[in-house]
């Protein structure tokens, strides 16, 4: 629930109101006892919980813990009412006493992070509402205060018929069904507590404490009443009862100085944390302890690749600035981009905090970012050696099958001719001349398609001469004028010479299928025991290197050799094919 | 015409052998790596060499290489490299500075017993013979401003034959026109590609050759 700071302080504005005004109607009430005390109970607990609610409500308003604070003020005063010599003060007062019970469930269950997070809680919390409001309600029908003995008290608006044994036994029941809420509660609270971490039961100790005191009491004040215990008696428990109930809101403002101050010592253990871990992961941990944040995730920036990875080298995406579920924080180290944390957007109610967290953490961030780089770099390379396995078998079933649809069903029907030939050679020479003819021709053709495909394995010239003929031979018989810079020089090792002609090959393919270019011009050169192959043309750009298997296979075949790729293809601009492969 | 064969494949040289006794030449060695080639051209002093690029020793281009040193060291033995491939680098190398009695040939030519023949022996004689596939590749580079969109068809044609390094009366007879037609059409192309005209074969072959690797 989010309302702006000014309507929130006009409500607790309200409520001091409420609680003023209240105040001399209980003082001039005829049939109230204790008034003085009630006077006092009125403000202190009505004013500590419209107060210290409206309080957490402004500083926090995405939780709802102050609102709820709030409401059971307002409740408190529903049950302070009945008290004033008024029938409608006391018919509405008398049907509701009991809310500010089921407020202070929902307030305690909802603690702190202002949500029910359980199922049991609403349960619990919803079968309150239901017995302080309807169980309570339809009583009032059959409710006489002048019958119950108070001969003083206003007139019951609701009254239907007086009948006090309806009117005691509905109680008891709701008695009984009220003991299990209230029970229930404590057990919740109980293994809330038990399950918090220190630093949280810190902060909720206080808080559950009072609160559990509050449940045991008024249950304790529930079996006695059932049990038909007098009115005296009664009143002493539930007088006792209300000590924990109006400590609630102070004790909520001292858990969030000590907060606060545990601030300090949670980023400090923080501190002390990093310095201990040794493992992966370690860091998110000891960041959702300090953060009071189990949904936390790190994010580490890879400079290299220019993406966001989790601590497997996994790549992962930043939740976008849409997303109202999750919310990002950015490490930076030195100006450097480091990471992320992402976390749940309560957090960022603390920014504060936040902000010490993320630079405590900046330089550990740092020692993970290193690892999640190492750990995504193996990732792609066994991504990267899948594929050069894959291109390598598609490449053998490729030659496979040339083989098999060209020279060898040449060769085939080569030996058929033959074979009709040397039949008819008697018979009918000029025939048999005509079937050898055609038997040349097809050879021919056979061995011409051997001879490319002998190329496109191992073309000779790379092998006999090296690169700068090789990309030469390349250029020229492309059918658009190619520009060739070659200058390598000496020899490189085998694999470098294969991948950059490869390279040159593949790229000029490309220009001649896609790019509608004019020219193009190749570049090679070695600079710092590093081999430059640099294709370039005119044409059209837009070329996507992780499309098609050829750049894709270009990339993994340089990036075997520990070299790096890339393509600079801008629609409109050309495109640049470049590699860099170390040959020492 | 005394000829040295040098093929490590025993079965091709063999073949190729058999074929030149056949067609009247005298086989005087045979050579199964580079260096036999050049111990028996030096024994033997051919007229003429065929020799496969791929030989041993590296099993690389050992054949190129012994036969431009002999080119070197025997200016009156021709040389005729066979290759299992187009490269035109290789052919280019191989001529260098003379298309005087040299030939560089797919292996697959020999097939062609015919135009095999009549190339060896005209580089026997001190003409060239070059490889139509090489020499359509070398016509076939893209080059901006190209002076051989100007040629005609025919004289394209021309072109090509004299880039092979045949005659003018051989490329009449494949083109069936006149001696006299061809000879215009040569001036032509040389007019075009602003050569200078060459008397014998073998240096208009140069000419074009220095011209289309330009």
């Amino acid at each position: 629930m989010t309302l702006s700071k000014r309507a929130v302080w006009a409500l607790a504005v309200l409520g001091f109101a409420c609680g003023i005004a209240l105040v001399p109607g209980i003082a001039t009430s005829d049939f109230a006892e204790d008034r003085g005390l009630w006077i006092a109970l009125d403000l202190v607990i009505g004013f500590g919980f419209i107060g210290t609610g409206a309080f957490a409500w402004r500083r926090r308003p995405g939780n709802r813990v102050g609102a709820l604070m709030m409401a059971t003020g307002f409740a408190w005063y529903l049950s302070v009412a009945p008290l004033v010599d008024s029938a409608f003060l006391f018919t509405v007062g008398q049907a509701t006493s009991n809310l500010f019970v089921a407020t202070a469930i929902h307030l305690l269950l909802a603690f702190p992070s202002g949500r029910l997070e359980q199922p049991v809680d609403r349960l619990v919390v919803g079968v309150a509402y239901l017995a302080t409001t309807v169980g309570a309600l339809i009583p009032m029908l059959f409710l006489d205060p002048v019958a119950l003995g108070c001969a003083n008290c206003p007139d019951n608006l609701l009254l239907v018929d007086s009948n006090r044994s309806f009117f005691e036994s509905w109680y008891d029941s709701l008695g009984v069904v009220g003991i299990t809420v209230l029970l229930s509660t404590l057990a919740i609270l109980v293994a809330r507590w038990r399950e918090a971490s220190p630093p949280l039961r810190r902060i909720v100790g206080p808080v559950f404490a009072a609160g559990g005191l509050l449940m045991v009491g008024l249950a304790g004040l529930l079996a006695v009443s059932i049990a038909g215990a007098e009115w005296q008696a009664t009143k002493t428990i539930f007088y006792a009862t209300l000590i924990p109930f109006g400590l609630v809101p102070y004790l909520f403002l001292f858990s969030l100085v000590q907060a606060r101050m545990l601030r300090g010592g949670a980023v400090g253990q923080l501190v002390a944390t990093i310095g201990e871990t040794a493992g992966s992961g370690d860091i998110r941990d000891a960041l959702a302890v300090a953060l009071n944040d189990p949904s936390v995730d790190l994010a580490y920036w890879l400079q290299a690749s220019e993406k966001y990875v989790d601590v497997q080298g996994r790549r992962i995406e930043l939740p976008d600035s849409e997303d109202e579920t999750r919310a990002v924080y950015h490490v930076t180290l030195d100006g450097d981009r480091v990471g992320a944390i992402v976390h749940d957007p309560t957090v960022l109610e603390d920014p504060d905090l936040l902000e010490a967290v993320g630079g405590a953490a900046a330089l550990a961030l740092q020692r993970e970012q290193l690892e999640a780089a190492l750990r995504a770099k193996v990732g792609e390379l066994e991504q990267s050696r899948t594929r050069m396995i894959r291109f390598g078998m598609a490449e053998r079933r490729r030659l496979e099958r040339d083989l098999h649809d060209g020279a060898q069903q040449r060769l085939v029907s080569l030996a058929l001719d033959l074979r009709l030939a040397h039949d008819m050679v008697r018979r009918d020479p000029a025939q048999a001349e005509q079937v050898l003819e055609g038997a040349a021709d097809e050879l021919g053709q056979a061995l011409e398609e051997l001879r490319e495909l002998a190329r496109g394995i191992h073309p000779a010239l790379l092998s006999d001469r090296g690169l700068d003929p090789a990309v030469e031979t390349l250029a020229q018989r492309a059918p658009l004028p190619v520009e060739v810079e070659a200058k390598l020089g000496d020899r490189v090792p085998e694999p470098v010479e294969l991948a950059a002609y490869f390279v040159v090959s593949e790229a000029l393919t490309n220009v001649v299928k896609y790019a509608q270019a004019s020219q193009a011009r190749v570049r090679l050169e070695r600079d710092n025991g590093l081999v430059l192959v640099e294709v370039a043309d005119d044409g059209v750009g837009g070329a996507e290197p992780g499309r098609g298997s050829g750049l894709r296979g270009l990339a993994d075949r340089i990036a075997s050799l520990g070299g790096r790729f890339e393509v600079v293809s801008a629609p409109g601009s050309g495109t640049t094919v470049r590699a860099s492969i170390p040959c020492e | 015409m005394r000829v040295v064969v040098a093929e490590d494949s025993v079965l091709l040289r063999e073949g190729i052998v058999r074929l030149l006794s056949e067609r009247g030449f005298e086989v005087v060695g045979q050579a199964a790596d580079a260096d036999e080639l050049l111990r028996k051209v030096g024994a033997h002093k051919p007229d003429v060499v065929v020799a496969d690029i791929r030989m041993p020793p590296t099993n690389t281009d050992d054949g190129l290489r012994a036969a431009i040193e002999i080119r070197e060291r025997h200016p009156d033995t021709g040389v005729l490299v066979l290759s299992a491939y187009v490269e035109e680098a290789y052919a280019m190398e191989l001529v260098s500075d003379t298309a005087e009695r040299v030939g560089y040939l797919l292996k697959d030519r020999v097939a062609d017993v015919d135009a095999f023949v009549e190339a060896l022996r005209r580089v026997g004689e001190g003409g060239s013979a070059l490889d139509p596939e090489v020499v359509s590749r070398l016509l076939g580079r893209a080059r901006r401003n190209d002076p051989l969109a100007e040629l005609t068809k025919r004289e394209r044609e021309v072109l090509e034959l004299m880039a092979e390094g045949r005659s003018n009366v051989a490329i009449a007879e494949k083109l069936v026109v006149t001696e006299r037609a061809v000879e215009k059409h040569v001036t032509s192309i040389f007019g075009k590609l602003n050569l200078t005209p060459a008397a014998e074969d073998h240096r208009r072959v140069l000419a074009v050759l220095t011209f289309l690797r330009s």
